[in-house]
């Protein structure tokens, strides 16, 4: 049976930008490149994986999230139809589909990734080892100016932190920075600078994932002000095998015994402007309850919600054992989290019970929401982009949420609404999904008979 | 021959609980050991140098690393020795991570048992034979199974690429449950203007066959080159012949309650499969045909002015071949009489959501006017969560869409009726989509009451449905009377989805809905290569999401599609034909279908492209006929010799 003829569309440059190396710009990148296009992936930062690399286990299978992440992070690596470009931003883009011509500018990263070797002398040389705090770690663990965000990073190379490095900040680092000194393959430079480079692409992925809502703008909450009331991120570096403490939940040295979750931090709250639903936090909190009753069986863990929403698939049943470990939901948020010497009190209303109540906590964690990218609206006017009201890249229509109101240009995961991780990688190969059809134009195949 | 052993400390994963600078020391005592390092991260591009510089300069010509688990990098390490020239299958992985410092607290005993895997590796390594994969030719064309909004826009999206694609629907007219809906949330526009110009756009493209009234009967062969027999039943009206006047529906001497409506309305045996102008073309529906049943009737026949009635119209069966094959099957509505306390079919004034639906939409039986027996309901409490969180009928999941389709209808409700009366019973209310809360505030502002607590009962008094249950918030019981009550019932499993799992030999969640390979990174794959999944036949989910998937399950299924290949793993099973006798235990325990008897030389054949090399048959074969390539008896016998004589050294 003869296919609809296929015309080679000149103006159709066979490749695909991806912004934003989280778990969608993988996914995306690699349902690409395995079709045979060639697909140029920039990440800010100096590795990809986002924020599923700091993950202790996810819900609701319990598999630990770098253990099923970094294949797909070496795949992406490895991949030969994917140009990687980390430490990287897109600063430009002009033209439309088909034809878009853009500018990424690449920040120094003071580091030949030809001949880094990912060996770790240079950070454990660094004058500042273990001073600096780890922003992969949510500064609950410490770095040093030169470092690797995650020993399992992609590229598994070494960056300097700019801001810090006494070489880039005062010009000189003792007689000679110990780094360049102890480095075997001489892969330290400190002069290197930003560079602009320009390259087509015939479409765009953007997938630049989402923030974490600031604690701090519920006061009433203390997270500025007592060290033992976490976000929901800095427990999942606090409980994970891999982070600071080992995995070990310590507060201070000393190990909890009585947890507070608070659900919607910063969703659902039309205080802060944020109406809409986060759409993980529910069933994050539920398995880090969990975590906790696992590694501390005698803890008293309570869960302070307003609507437990576990609606995925397998959700439900994980909602209901947690219940059965003996996890406390009580219906009603506090109004007030304070400490009366080294015990939070948790104070508010339990609308179930219909009175106030006060939880004595070594440890209150805040189910913080997702918030939109401090830089939505520069990348969207960057990329003729609308935001919807609550502040994500608008999607076409509500219900075609992979394309945009620009044609050629897709959205995939968290930057287009919050959404969990299976959610994030069906969307993620819808985006390629709608890409390749673009790209496919650029090709004939003989396939034909 | 001379084996390389590399030991990676994986930063301190492995480091920490096993001492690898002893486990490289032990290594370079065996015999046949040339060389034998430890290094931080193997898998890392210096540490992959190493080990191509060591094959180069010093000849290796088998290579074992000790590492984490195969599942991570054993594609990585293959790579290595492809690139070195070496034949990718000379490669063993000794597991001291997973299977050691991970599950191990003893340091002195973890490192023993890492030398012990170690040996094992080195003693299997000796016998490693070199395997090559085979590259076969695919058929660009996918099968969509399915004909909903799911099925509907993966086949646009294959299409499009370029690809051929044939979607089959069991049903007369596509579109699924989403075009008995009236209108969709979060942002209320009308079902029709979503689905209707896909249904156009499917049907018109050149691309794209559409097969409806049609069922898959049989699936042959494997990614790349599958074979459906797609039954097509037959079109008793011809639907270029019929000019759509309608005289065979009155002559009809049936009457039957139709599904499209769910059961409102009722329907001639032949009939218009969908109201609104879709089609003006009727089909028969032959379980209540009378002649279909006893010859007794053939008056549609008769009466057409056309002659475009042919009932000696016989079902046909069609042979399709498709490299790819989408899932698209959807779900069914939970039927709401196995909550007997909740007299769904005791009362009229009890309804479901569907229901619901069908009964506000222009297109519905009551042109979109809500009339409960002659009259327009003045209170109306709307119940969540029936069929869905309960474990009394067995569907302990949440359906996903209920708590924001009552939004939608409760919403609806107080903006056409607004003199009613609304309340909504609910047990959480899960509103988690962009713009679904804001709906829920909506419904909310317009004077909805929620109130928390599902009723456990519902009765008749006078002319009310009354609701009994009890109010969590307020913590007491309640028993309000209502005109009208709408059951939010739940998304199920599709009954039409269980024969095809068995045809395509698919894995169910225990939920009862198609299972996908991975839950967090293959959400839309299956444990059979080539075969994707998309929409509510993988679990409840509401349009966008349901889209996003669709889309998604296209790129899946057109990457070989793409690539016009498929590569072969060499790692399956073998049968040596001397032995075999052609029993057919193998073939019993085979999953994956790879394994048939050749009738004329009474011996088993293995079709390469299904066999996934799981290990079953080799295991099960009385005679010892049948051996997996790379687990063949002497090597795994080899690496059993090497453990149990470690265990001798302690
Ligand atoms: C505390 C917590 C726990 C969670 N637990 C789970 C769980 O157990 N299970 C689950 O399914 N989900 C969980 N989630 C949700 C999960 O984190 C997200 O679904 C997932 O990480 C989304 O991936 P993403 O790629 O869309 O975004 P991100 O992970 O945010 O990735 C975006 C990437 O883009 C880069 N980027 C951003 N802007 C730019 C730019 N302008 N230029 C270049 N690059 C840019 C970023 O550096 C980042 O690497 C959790 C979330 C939180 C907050
Ligand atoms: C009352 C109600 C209201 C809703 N309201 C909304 C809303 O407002 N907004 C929203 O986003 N979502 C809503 N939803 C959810 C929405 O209906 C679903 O997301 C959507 O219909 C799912 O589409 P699907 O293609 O996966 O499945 P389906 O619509 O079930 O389509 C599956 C198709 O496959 C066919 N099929 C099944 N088995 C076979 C087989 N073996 N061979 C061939 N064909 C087969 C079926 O006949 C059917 O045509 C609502 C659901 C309900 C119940």
């Amino acid at each position: 049976m003869a296919l609809a003829a296929r015309k080679i569309e000149p103006h159709m440059v066979p490749v695909a930008l991806v912004i934003g190396g989280g778990i969608a710009g993988m996914q995306a990148s690699l349902d690409i490149a395995d079709k045979g296009f060639k697909v140029v992936l920039v990440e800010r930062e100096p590795t990809i994986g986002g924020h599923m690399a700091q993950l202790d286990k996810t819900f609701p299978t319990l598999d630990c999230s770098s253990c099923i992440l970094t294949p797909k992070m070496v795949e992406v690596g490895a991949h030969p139809k994917i140009e990687l470009m980390t430490c990287s931003e897109v600063t430009d883009v002009q033209g439309e589909v088909g034809d878009f011509r853009v500018s990424i500018r690449k920040n120094p990263r003071y580091v030949d990734l030809n001949k880094c070797t990912g060996c770790n002398l240079c950070a454990e040389a660094c004058v500042q080892r273990n001073r600096i705090p780890s922003e992969f770690d949510m500064g609950i663990g410490k770095r040093s100016a030169i470092y690797i965000p995650f020993p399992q990073a992609v590229p598994q190379k070494y960056v300097i932190d700019p801001n810090c490095c006494f070489m880039l900040t005062k010009g000189k680092c003792g007689k000679e920075p110990k780094c360049q000194k102890a480095c075997g393959t001489n892969a330290i430079d400190f002069k290197q600078k930003e560079e602009t480079i320009t390259l087509q692409a015939g479409v765009i992925v953007v997938a630049t994932g989402y923030d974490h809502f600031d604690a701090g703008l519920k006061p009433e909450y203390g997270y500025e002000r007592y060290e033992n009331v976490l976000s929901g991120i800095e427990f999942e570096r606090l409980c994970s095998a891999s982070g600071p403490t080992k995995g070990t939940i310590e507060i201070n040295g000393k190990e909890v015994k009585r947890v507070v979750f608070v659900q919607c931090v910063g969703s659902r709250d039309k205080t802060v402007g944020n109406e809409y639903c986060s759409r993980v936090c529910c069933m994050y909190t539920i398995k880090q309850a969990h975590l906790i009753h696992e590694k501390i069986p005698d803890a008293k863990i309570t869960i302070c919600y307003m609507d437990v929403r576990a609606f995925g698939k397998g959700y439900e049943e994980f909602y209901d054992r947690v219940q059965r470990e003996k996890v406390v939901f009580r219906r009603g948020n506090p109004s007030e989290i304070y400490k009366q010497g080294e015990t939070l009190m948790v104070r508010g209303e339990d609308t179930l019970l219909g009175e106030s109540y006060e939880e004595e906590a070594d440890l209150v964690v805040l189910a913080t929401g997702l918030v939109p990218r401090d830089d939505t609206q520069q990348v969207g006017k960057m990329l003729g982009l609308p935001h919807s009201s609550e502040g994500f890249f608008k999607e076409f229509e509500t219900k075609e949420t992979v394309a945009t109101s620009r044609e050629g240009i897709f959205l995939a995961g968290c930057c287009q609404s919050p959404k969990d991780i299976p959610d994030t990688v069906a969307q993620a190969s819808g985006a390629a999904a709608m890409a390749c059809i673009h790209l496919a134009k650029a090709r004939t195949r003989g396939t034909e008979s | 021959m001379k084996i390389g052993v590399y030991v990676c400390h994986c930063g301190i994963n492995i480091a920490e609980h096993v001492d690898v600078k002893a486990v490289t020391d032990f290594a370079k005592g065996h015999p046949q050991v040339a060389i034998a390092r430890d290094y931080t991260y193997m898998c890392s591009d210096p540490g992959q140098e190493l080990i191509m510089r060591d094959i180069e300069t010093e000849h290796l010509d088998r290579i074992v690393v000790a590492a984490c688990s195969p599942t991570m990098h054993e594609r990585t390490f293959r790579n290595v020795l492809s690139k070195s020239g070496l034949n990718p299958y000379f490669l063993e992985i000794a597991n001291i991570r997973e299977q050691c410092s991970w599950v191990h607290g003893d340091r002195g005993k973890a490192t023993e048992k890492a030398k012990d895997l170690v040996s094992a590796a080195i003693a299997k390594a000796h016998l490693l034979e070199p395997l090559r994969s085979q590259e076969k030719g695919i058929i660009p064309t996918s099968l969509v199974i399915g004909g909903g909004i799911a099925g509907i826009q993966a086949a646009l999206d294959i299409g499009a690429s370029g690809f051929e694609v044939y979607l089959v629907e069991k049903n007369p007219v596509l579109g699924g449950h989403l075009i008995r809906l009236n209108r969709t949330f979060p942002h209320l526009e009308e079902a029709a203007q979503l689905i209707r110009p896909k249904i156009e756009a499917v049907l018109s493209h050149p691309n794209i066959h559409v097969m409806t009234l049609s069922e898959v009967k049989a699936i042959e062969g494997a990614i790349g080159n599958f074979t459906a027999e797609i039954r097509r039943m037959a079109r008793y009206v011809d639907e270029d012949e019929c000019d759509g006047c309608g005289e065979c529906i009155e002559v009809c001497p049936v009457e039957r309650m139709d599904n499209f409506d769910y059961g409102l309305k009722k329907h001639k045996a032949i009939y218009l499969p969908a109201p609104g102008g879709d089609t003006t073309t009727p089909v028969i529906d032959c379980a209540s045909c009378l002649h279909f049943q006893d010859k007794s009737c053939d008056r549609c026949e008769k009466v057409c002015p056309k002659s475009a009635i042919h009932l000696a119209r016989k079902e046909e069966v069609e042979k399709i071949d498709a490299g790819t094959i989408i899932v698209a099957t959807g779900h069914d509505i939970f039927d709401a009489t196995k909550k007997t306390e909740l007299g769904y079919d005791q009362y009229d004034a009890v309804i479901t959501a569907p229901q619901f639906e069908r009964l506000t939409s222009p297109s519905g039986p009551t042109e979109g006017n809500l009339v409960i027996g002659g009259m327009v309901p003045k209170s109306i409490a709307f119940i969540h969560c029936v069929g869905s969180r309960d474990k009394s009928v067995g569907n302990e999941y949440c359906s996903r869409v209920c708590c924001t389709y009552t939004a939608k209808q409760a919403l609806w409700t107080s903006k056409h009726l607004p003199d009613s009366e609304v309340t909504v019973f609910y047990i959480d209310v899960r509103t988690f989509g962009k713009g679904y809360e804001e709906l829920y505030e909506e419904a909310q502002k317009r004077g909805v009451i929620y109130r928390k607590g599902v009723p456990s009962e519902i009765f008749r008094r006078g002319e009310k449905v009354v609701l009994r249950g009890e109010d969590a918030l307020l913590g007491q019981p309640y028993e309000q009377g209502f005109d009208l009550a709408v059951l939010a019932t739940g998304l199920v499993p599709s009954e039409g989805a269980q024969s095809l799992r068995a045809l395509l030999k698919l894995p169910l969640s225990p939920d009862g809905f198609f299972m996908e390979v991975h839950p967090k990174l293959r959400p839309l794959d299956t444990a059979a290569d080539g075969i994707f999944l998309a929409g509510t036949c993988q679990g409840p989910k509401d349009i966008a999401d349901t889209l996003a998937q669709a889309h998604g399950a296209a790129s899946r299924a057109t990457t070989v599609l793409f690539q016009g290949k498929v590569a072969i793993d060499p790692v399956i099973a073998f049968i040596d034909e001397d032995i075999c006798s052609g029993c057919g235990i193998c073939e019993q325990v085979c999953e994956y279908a790879a394994l048939n008897l050749d009738p004329y030389r009474r011996v088993m054949t293995i079709n390469t492209a299904l066999c996934k090399g799981c290990g079953a048959c080799n295991s099960a074969c009385p005679a010892g006929a049948i051996s997996l390539r790379h687990f063949k008896p002497d090597q795994i016998m080899a690496q059993v010799h090497a453990l149990c004589l470690g265990r001798g050294r302690q």
